[in-house]
């Protein structure tokens, strides 16, 4: 069957070629699609999502935490949680793996062109906001101000923390960590803030008028930081939130994921605030 | 052939003349008394003055249970569906409305293969019915959506052929057909559910919480609707390695289908009534604003706690009414 149809739910082979501990339960792996993917890879946009198989497991949507390299390795930021990120964290290099999409609307990258741009990622929220820092970053002349407020519960699980320091370090954007609790810090280790992202965003001044704010994290995040926000002058149609839902089958059909009358696979993941407003199941 | 007439008497010619076409189902009812869609050996349990069968037709299009991939040697690849010619004999108007909101579902963009195939071999023969006190058909006489309609008369049956394949079948049975005189179209009583308002679904209504402490989160009324396509995809392997991906009917009244990593998006009951509300009369993304209650009557006659969701649009209409 070569129809563009059994093409949606029949996964391309992909091998997984290594990992990287990132906290002791969440690792990035990066997995090499095979040629068939890559045409679809290559029209990637930060924020959409692919279906991962790991063969005899089953399918989890993930969004990837970089845009595909240029022959369309992909960096899979994923927690060991459920049966499926089980066995994947079980798996060896050169395991064969499956790979579906991109699927959904990603971040509007265009339309963001020429403004500030305000990251907000909570825990494992970092990996698709990492996609859209790095589209930023790559593309920096085309953006305004670019930062990062992330929160993570403790130090130890705070995720690409050096590398996001190095870019900080380099001026690239501006960075602010947080975590919940900081039992003992050593000490010379890059510090952090002790608290939550809304009070990260508090002492923050910035062209809010002008910007855009990018949120992904626990749904509790979203509820504490769109009022903030919207009060600071953001714009309801420039506050993109990335929602997570149970994606099945992640071509509008399985309807697991609908967000009131939206379905996160099609209609999201990313969705704009003004477009959620009328749907308080939404956050 | 217009205005052809099919006696009573000639009905087991009839359909012999339809195995032609594909294997014949039709309505019938078991010995415990549930009517069902079930293979028909001879004219005999066909059963044409039934109500309603407890599983609707579509059964026939997503099976409960079917696979959609292989899994050999770490490749997926495609199960073939298993399809087969067959005509579907005495569906009722609003049945047939179901199957042709599924169509919209898993034809339009981006047909789901497994769907096509089987909705490709499969002819619809309608019948013209009664509605009981459970029915709140929505379907304007004469516009069933199928290639043979038949209207039951007093000594036998009106045929419409609506599409090439039902005027086949009129030519393939047209020695036992005579020519009727022209009949003005079957009336009976039609009560269109309108698209409603999303936001209904948080109103103040008693009936949610009434409704979300009677509700046992059996899933009975999804089960039996026939627009209800829900689905769950799981995977099995095997002791070589090998293995299969199944899809498999799953419920909106079930706790698990709002679930994702940590957290339960639909964890009430309330909840999980309001998510039914929205799909049934408000439509998702692409069909928002398409009604897919067709009328049948099913989840009324099989809620053990004789829940109505309908009663919510009815009060809706009257603020402070009671519900019809």
């Amino acid at each position: 069957m070569n129809d563009a149809a059994s093409d949606m739910q029949l996964p391309h082979g992909a091998i997984l070629l290594d990992r990287r501990e990132l906290s002791p339960d969440t690792a990035l792996f990066r997995v090499a699609p095979e040629a068939s993917s890559l045409r679809a890879l290559s029209r990637f946009t930060p924020g959409q999502f692919i279906q991962l198989s790991v063969p005899g497991a089953g399918e989890i949507p993930i969004s990837p935490a970089d845009l595909p390299g240029a022959d369309g390795t992909l960096e899979l930021c994923v927690r060991r949680v459920g049966h499926v990120t089980e066995l994947l964290h079980a798996a060896k290099p050169g395991q064969r793996l499956g790979l579906r999409g991109p699927f959904g609307t990603g971040f509007p990258i265009r339309e963001m062109v020429g403004s500030p741009v305000l990251l907000l990622a909570g825990g494992l929220g970092i990996a698709p906001l990492r996609s859209l820092l790095y589209h930023l970053l790559r593309h920096r002349d085309d953006f305004g101000e670019v930062t990062l407020m992330y929160g993570a519960r403790q130090p130890e699980l705070m995720l690409f923390r050096e590398e996001l320091v190095g870019l900080a370090a380099k001026g690239e954007l501006r960075l602010y960590l947080t975590v919940d609790f900081a039992p003992q810090e050593p000490a010379g280790n890059f510090s952090c803030a002790v608290g939550l992202l809304p009070d990260l965003l508090k002492g923050f001044s910035f062209d809010a008028g002008r910007s855009y704010a990018a949120i992904c994290g626990p749904p509790a995040l979203y509820r504490c930081l769109v009022g903030d926000l919207e009060g600071a002058g953001v714009e309801a149609r420039r506050i993109l939130i990335s929602l997570e839902r149970r994606m099945r089958c992640g071509i509008g059909r399985c309807c697991h994921c609908a967000v009131g009358q939206k379905l996160c696979c099609t209609d999201g993941p990313v969705f704009r605030l003004s477009d959620l407003e009328q749907i308080p199941e939404a956050l | 052939m217009k205005n052809a007439f099919l006696k009573s008497t000639l009905l087991a010619e009839f359909l012999e003349a339809l195995r032609r076409f594909g294997v014949l189902h039709g309505p019938t009812v078991s010995d415990d008394g549930v009517a069902s869609f079930a293979p028909i050996s001879d004219a005999s349990p066909l059963r044409l003055d039934y109500g309603r069968t407890l599983i609707p037709p579509k059964k026939y299009l997503i099976p409960f249970r079917e696979e959609i991939l292989k899994l050999h040697d770490g490749i997926y690849h495609p199960a073939a569906p298993l399809a087969q010619d067959m005509v579907l004999f005495g569906v009722h108007p609003c049945d047939l409305e179901g199957i042709a909101y599924l169509d919209r579902v898993f034809l339009a963009d981006r047909p789901d293969p497994c769907y096509a195939a089987r909705r490709a071999r499969l002819t619809l023969v309608g019948i013209s019915c009664e509605p009981d006190d459970f029915c709140f058909c929505s379907v304007p006489p004469g516009t069933a959506p199928c290639d043979l309609y038949l209207t039951a008369l007093a000594d036998g049956f009106l045929l419409d052929a609506l599409t090439p394949k039902g005027e086949a079948i009129t030519q393939a049975a047209r020695e036992l057909l005579t020519k009727a005189a022209p009949q003005p179209p079957a009336c009976r009583a039609s009560c269109t559910i309108e698209p409603q308002d999303p936001q209904l679904r948080f109103s103040d209504n008693p009936l949610w919480d009434r409704f979300a402490q009677l509700c046992l989160a059996c899933g009975a009324c999804s089960v039996c609707c026939p627009t209800c396509y829900c689905f769950d995809v799981r995977e099995y392997p095997n002791l070589a390695g090998d293995g299969v991906r199944l899809r498999e009917w799953d419920n909106c009244l079930f706790k698990t289908h709002g679930e994702v990593a940590g957290a339960n998006f639909r964890a009430t009951r309330l909840e999980r009534l309001r998510y039914r509300f929205l799909h049934k009369y408000c439509g998702f993304s692409p069909l928002e604003g398409v009604v897919s209650c067709v009328g049948c009557g099913r989840c009324r006659s099989a809620c053990p706690v004789d829940i109505d969701l309908r009663e919510l649009i009815e009060t809706g209409k009257n603020p402070g009414g009671e519900p019809a």
